[in-house]
């Protein structure tokens, strides 16, 4: 155990529960992104029409609902925790040099770098709970739907449990890829401008996915492999992507804890 | 024994910034120019001088929060930005903003200072609630930080740094924002640190409240430190303009008025 890491937990998990940022972003990642994907199966399968949002949702109108709903539910899962996550990142890494916390925690007993630690950890642990708190509601959900949701021509998807486990893993995955948000905030020294360099981040995506070039692009291939851009370009996402991907979280952490114990003029 | 030191300390932000930030047009000087000074236990020490003297910049560089171009800064004779934990939990700082979470209340507020500086856990809430009564917070122990006005901000602040009882302390501006009575407090709690060894550099604008609790005052002007001051000498405010006369006499002060680009 890193001296003073559990006193630096205490603090920074008070510091998140305390926070409006997490205050927002937990009850969409636990609320609204759930429900949305319920929504999104519910619309497909309810024959309202045939323009291009019809079209866009004609791949939930497939197969059995209640595992449909899991499966929208990995994709929708894929985009909010990064974005949910990356706010409330900048949020956490940005905000005290903002209010001049971070020039407090110099000289402390608890070292800043592993106050910088522990708040990676506190970010990844509320972020988790939010991830598998969707998970738990997209369950009800899907439970619900397969009772009241009509059933849909056959499919070739993944059945309820690997829809399931897909959710899972690409919210996980999802927090790693908001963790470099918190080097951007140590750097730039600005939550606003982090949240800028997020946007950034999500449009650059897009267009690495249209040229075709996402599985290896980690903000890309988590939600490709959630099947976002199709049977295909979910084939093209094996474990090598997915390690990749993994990996960014944990090289974001000792890239903020290396920030942190070199930051001067704070 | 000398606590807290500063020995030949230069700085001058103009020569190096970030990519993204914009760089200045004008070169303003050093902001810090071979500035040195020393603290020992037991001792309060003021810092006095006018906006733009160097006081924050020499009092950043001493917290470890500014590794300076050259020169040395140390506390209980460690570099102050590499601390060992046994030795940063005998310091304490107040330097711009506090240690002080908006998001929790003052009893939150001293909790997680005592946790950071090292308390041990079952000391705690004795520590918590003697600050809060040292500090007259007690009315406000459970009001979040962001709804304080700004003196209790600054005692907070000041209980926050100084809830582990340390051996060495620097507070800048401490009373810049207290009323009567939470200036004799705080003039309170610095005595009562020094009466038990803790060694205390002050930096302050008020030189009357100045002249009440330090033992030796140090005057800096454009980075340097321009004169010594014993504080029970007549007319303290004379003495002052007189040092920052002769200094700028000396050595013409730089243009100061570039502004970023």
């Amino acid at each position: 155990m890193i001296p003073g890491l559990g006193a630096a937990l205490q603090v920074e998990a008070l510091l998140l529960r305390r926070s409006v940022v997490l205050w927002i972003a937990l009850p969409v990642l636990a609320g609204l992104v759930p429900g949305g994907s319920f929504g999104a199966v519910a619309l497909a399968r309810s024959g309202y029409g045939d323009g291009a949002a019809a079209a866009k949702l004609a791949p939930y109108a497939a197969g059995e609902p209640g595992t449909t709903v899991m499966v929208a539910l990995a994709q929708i899962l894929s985009v909010a925790v990064l974005t949910a996550g990356g706010f409330a990142t900048a949020w956490a890494f940005g905000q005290p040099f903002a209010d001049g916390t971070a020039g407090a925690s110099f000289g402390l007993t608890v070292p800043r770098t592993t106050i910088a630690l522990a708040r990676c950890l506190a970010l990844v642990a509320t972020l988790a709970t939010a991830v598998l708190a969707a998970t738990l509601v997209g369950l009800a959900l899907a439970a619900l739907g397969g009772a009241i949701l009509p059933e849909g021509p056959p499919s070739t998807g993944p059945g309820l449990g690997r829809a399931t486990f897909t959710a899972l893993t690409a919210g996980l995955l999802g927090i790693g890829l908001a963790l470099p948000l918190a080097w951007v905030a140590t750097v730039t020294r600005s939550a606003f401008g982090t949240i800028g360099v997020l946007v950034a981040l999500i449009a650059t995506t897009q267009v690495i996915v249209l040229l075709g070039a996402g599985s290896w692009f980690p903000y890309a291939a988590s939600s490709l492999w959630t099947g976002m851009g199709g049977t295909e370009a979910a084939s093209a996402v094996g474990l090598p992507q997915l390690a990749l991907t993994a990996a960014v979280g944990p090289t974001a952490v000792v890239a903020v804890v290396h920030a942190w114990r070199h930051l001067t003029d704070v | 024994m000398t606590a807290l030191l500063l020995d030949s300390v230069s700085h001058d932000f103009s020569t190096r910034r970030a990519p993204w930030r914009r760089r200045r047009t004008t070169a303003t000087g050093p902001a810090v120019d071979n500035l040195s000074l020393h603290v020992d236990h037991g001792e309060v020490v003021a810092m006095i001088g006018l906006n733009g003297a160097g006081k924050t910049t020499a009092l950043r560089a001493l917290t470890g929060r500014l590794r300076p171009d050259s020169g040395t800064a140390e506390i209980l004779g460690h570099d102050a930005a590499e601390l060992p934990p046994s030795v940063a939990a005998q310091f304490g700082h107040v330097v711009d903003a506090p240690l002080v979470f908006a998001d929790l209340t003052v009893t939150e507020n001293l909790r997680a200072a005592a946790r950071l500086h090292g308390c041990p856990v079952g000391h705690i809430e004795d520590l918590v609630g003697d600050t809060r009564r040292q500090l007259a917070l007690d009315a406000w122990a459970d009001v979040r930080a962001r709804a304080l006005s700004q003196g209790n901000r600054q005692r907070l602040g000041i209980g926050s740094a100084t809830i582990h009882s340390p051996r060495a302390l620097v507070l800048d501006e401490p009373t810049s924002a207290l009323d009567p009575r939470g200036v004799v407090i705080v003039r309170q709690l610095v005595r009562d640190l020094a009466a038990q060894g803790t060694a205390v550099l002050v930096s302050s604008h008020h030189l009357d409240e100045v002249s009440r609790v330090a033992d030796r005052i140090v005057a800096v002007h454009a980075g340097r430190v321009v004169e010594n001051f014993d504080p029970s000498g007549p007319d303290l405010e004379s003495r002052f303009f007189a040092s920052v006369l002769a200094a700028e006499r000396e050595v013409p002060r730089a243009d100061r008025t570039g502004e970023e680009a």
